[in-house]
């Protein structure tokens, strides 16, 4: 066993000598992504929006007196083993003071809880949606860019209860995004004093759900709610339910905004559908992030494309804002993200810098939303209501 | 403060090489032994590891259980219910030939990963189970995480030191008799289905303890921790690449395949940035690589089984 520990040790002394820093003002970020496994196909521009952010700090004076983002990419493979493996590398060999990651919620559980946590680094994900993050006991040090899909399954259920609608029957896509949405829904929706007249789950890629949908409209509600995603199992169940006059009117959140939709059913069949989806994609915020990163050549419309950019700028403000210091990160990361203060839009560092400079408070007004962490880090995530108009999706109300 | 940090990493390598080398034990027990074909690991160490989360964690009012008993009794469970899950898929399962055996496995390991992952009220479903304590867990750090490790290790040691006195007692020379020539060893009147069932359950027991141990390092579970790719085949090519048949083999391969999956990254990472996301992909690439070359090159593992050695001061089984 000694043999082997000398043998693990020389190692990884020779690893961490080889990425040794070229200066020490720079200072190591690591990004953690799922580069290889399931979400191999979203990484790509993940890992490109956040290095785009760290190239428009570096190229706008960079941290501190000189410095610059040093960023280190790391594979999470969206499973907790290697997350952990390239967490507990990144921290302890190669001395990053943050993490901007991992993918995947289960991951981030794992990181948080064995190794960031305890080591005191503050991470911010941009792709965790899982509401156990929330509750994790992480001393204030995990954050997220992304919001819960509680959020958005509650915000539905109000928005709805408010436009009158009591009676709804719920079908949902039997994962994590599909079970997350209906359960917050339906909890929320209830609490307001609607009535869920059923609620069952289904499984993706059938041909035919309309024993499903006649087991959903014996209730006799006129609604129904479906959380899946409109090029798959749920264009199949609106058709289905339209050509067999199962239900009025059908409501979605941003699996169903899709415009496949329309062009699959025709808009004149769609009158009564509504979807919400992260207001994101709209503000003013997004519209920078969205002109930048084009020119730069990136997909600002990627999946967690503005989620992850945000995850990176916000982490490089709160270096800068902290003065390097890692135990300063989560409470700087605070007063860099939320209101009051001077609004700063993504690449907008050099104005940022000079704020914090002068000791002025600043609010980063980010890509994929304000974000204003709540006290468990996350963010309440700002959700418009549409419907169908042409051959797009008009913004009918926001939601809150 | 940076060999601080190195010693924090290689414990944290320390630890998982330490479950992965139970794991490959427990497989070493099936298939280096017995010969039985077992392609769902990956289930064992799901029952293993929720099965402790579930008795140790907090209650929750999503699922049941969360009984937040001893962590020892939550190993001991762990082990208990991984031996009685593979009892009856045994019983069903081991009178196919190998690879049909592998066929059932792997499917049996499907079966509990999606019933984890579906089952909310049993598991969690999706979001799986968070807060499951860890011993030591309240100590700084580095210091909490030494302390796991050398856990780890200690019962590293137990069940090595426990199979190697299993397997060189009458009882493992008969299992390799029964995996060498089936007919013969009936012939002698040994009870061969019966005997491959008690090697199954044992090397189930193994891995739902490596389960175990996992999730209270990892203070939580989710289902993407029982992914086939990472606790199944990772572990059959760390006996093969050891040696199958031979203990210390199982421990080696671990020891090998973990120290070439967490370290090549650091090599890739010196290659330009253009490449370097690409590059995350040689380390599966490395793994490969060398599975091809032990199989062609050195069929038998880097430390073969040497059980005629070892065993051959004995006097022969009377029966």
């Amino acid at each position: 066993m000694n043999k082997t520990r000398a043998s693990i040790l020389t190692l990884a002394l020779a690893g961490a000598l080889a990425t040794a820093p070229a200066w020490a003002q720079n200072v190591k970020v690591a990004y953690l992504v799922g580069i290889t496994g399931p979400i191999a196909g979203m990484a790509p521009t993940m890992v490109q929006s956040m290095k785009f952010a760290a190239e428009q700090v570096n190229a706008q004076g960079g941290i501190g007196n000189g410095g610059k983002i040093d960023p280190q990419v790391y594979d999470s493979g969206c499973n907790p083993q290697l997350a952990t493996d390239a967490a507990t590398k990144a921290v302890n060999v190669n001395g990053v003071i943050g993490m901007v990651g991992p993918s995947c919620s289960g991951p981030v559980i794992a990181v948080a809880n064995s190794v960031t946590v305890p080591a005191g680094v503050l991470l911010i994900t941009s792709s965790g949606t899982s509401p156990k993050i929330s509750t994790l006991d992480d001393k204030d040090l995990v954050f997220r860019t992304v919001a819960s899909d509680d959020y958005q399954g509650r915000a539905l259920a109000r928005t709805l209860k408010a436009r009158g609608t009591d009676k709804v029957a719920v079908t949902y896509l039997n994962n994590d995004y599909g079970l997350g949405l209906a359960e917050a829904f339906s909890d929320e929706f209830k609490k307001l004093g609607g009535t869920v007249t059923a609620s069952r789950a289904h499984e993706d890629k059938k041909a035919s759900y309309r024993s499903d949908l006649a087991e959903l409209a014996k209730g006799g509600a006129d609604t129904l709610v479906v959380f899946a995603y409109g090029n798959s199992s749920g264009l199949t169940i609106v058709r289905q339910a339209l050509e067999n006059g199962f239900f009025k009117n059908f409501v979605g959140a941003d699996g169903m905004r899709d415009e496949n939709m329309i062009k699959t059913l025709g808009a004149e069949n769609l009158k009564t559908f509504l979807v919400s989806a992260p207001a994101g994609a709209t503000g003013a915020g997004f519209e920078k992030f969205s002109k930048d990163f084009k020119a730069a050549g990136g997909d600002p419309n990627g999946t967690f494309a503005a989620t992850s950019y945000d995850a990176a700028f916000l982490m490089a403000l709160a270096i800068e804002k902290a003065g390097g210091d890692k135990a300063k990160l989560s409470q700087a990361l605070r007063e860099v993200a939320t209101a009051p203060g001077e609004p700063i839009l993504p690449g907008e560092w050099t104005k940022a810098k000079q704020l914090i400079a002068e000791g002025k408070d600043i609010d980063y007004k980010g890509a994929a939303g304000d974000h204003e962490f709540d006290a468990n880090g996350d963010v309440p995530g700002d959700y418009i209501l549409y419907k169908v108009s042409g051959n797009t999706f008009a913004e009918i109300e926001r939601m809150k | 403060m940076a060999s601080i940090g190195l010693i924090n990493y290689a414990t944290f390598m320390g630890t998982m090489i330490g479950i992965y080398g139970i794991l490959a034990l427990g497989l070493n027990v099936q298939w280096g032994v017995t010969g039985l074909f077992n392609a769902g690991i990956a289930g064992f160490f799901a029952v293993g590891a929720y099965l402790s989360a579930l008795l140790t964690a907090p209650p929750s009012p999503e699922r049941i259980m969360g009984w937040e008993l001893p962590v020892l009794v939550g190993w001991l469970g762990a082990m208990a219910g991984a031996a009685l899950i593979a009892w009856p898929i045994g019983r069903v399962c081991l009178r196919f030939r190998s690879d049909y055996l592998a066929i059932a496995t792997i499917g049996v390991a499907e079966v509990i990963r999606l019933v984890l992952r579906t089952e909310e009220t049993l598991s969690g479903g999706a979001r799986g189970i968070t807060g499951v304590p860890r011993p030591f867990g309240g100590l700084e750090y580095s210091l909490s995480q030494f302390a796991y490790f050398a856990l780890v290790i200690a019962v590293l040691l137990m069940v090595y030191w426990a199979l190697e006195r299993q397997l060189t007692a009458p009882w493992g020379r008969m299992m390799k008799a029964i995996r060498d020539n089936e007919q013969a060893a009936a012939a002698m009147g040994k009870d061969v289905e019966r005997r491959r069932l008690e090697s199954f359950v044992l090397g189930a027991a193994i891995m739902g303890l490596a389960g175990a141990l996992y999730v209270h390092f990892m203070r939580a579970i989710t289902p993407e921790a029982i992914d086939p790719m990472i606790a199944t085949f990772l572990v059959w090519i760390m006996l093969i690449l050891g040696g199958s048949g031979n203990n210390r083999g199982a421990i080696l391969g671990a020891v090998i395949i973990w120290l070439i999956w967490s370290m090549s990254e650091f090599i890739t990472d010196q290659l330009p940035a253009d490449v370097a996301t690409q590059a995350k992909y040689v380390r599966v690439f490395l793994i490969g690589l060398m599975l091809q070359l032990i199989l062609r090159f050195r069929p038998e593992g880097l430390l073969p089984e040497e059980s005629v050695q070892r065993t051959s001061h004995l006097a022969p089984p009377r029966s």
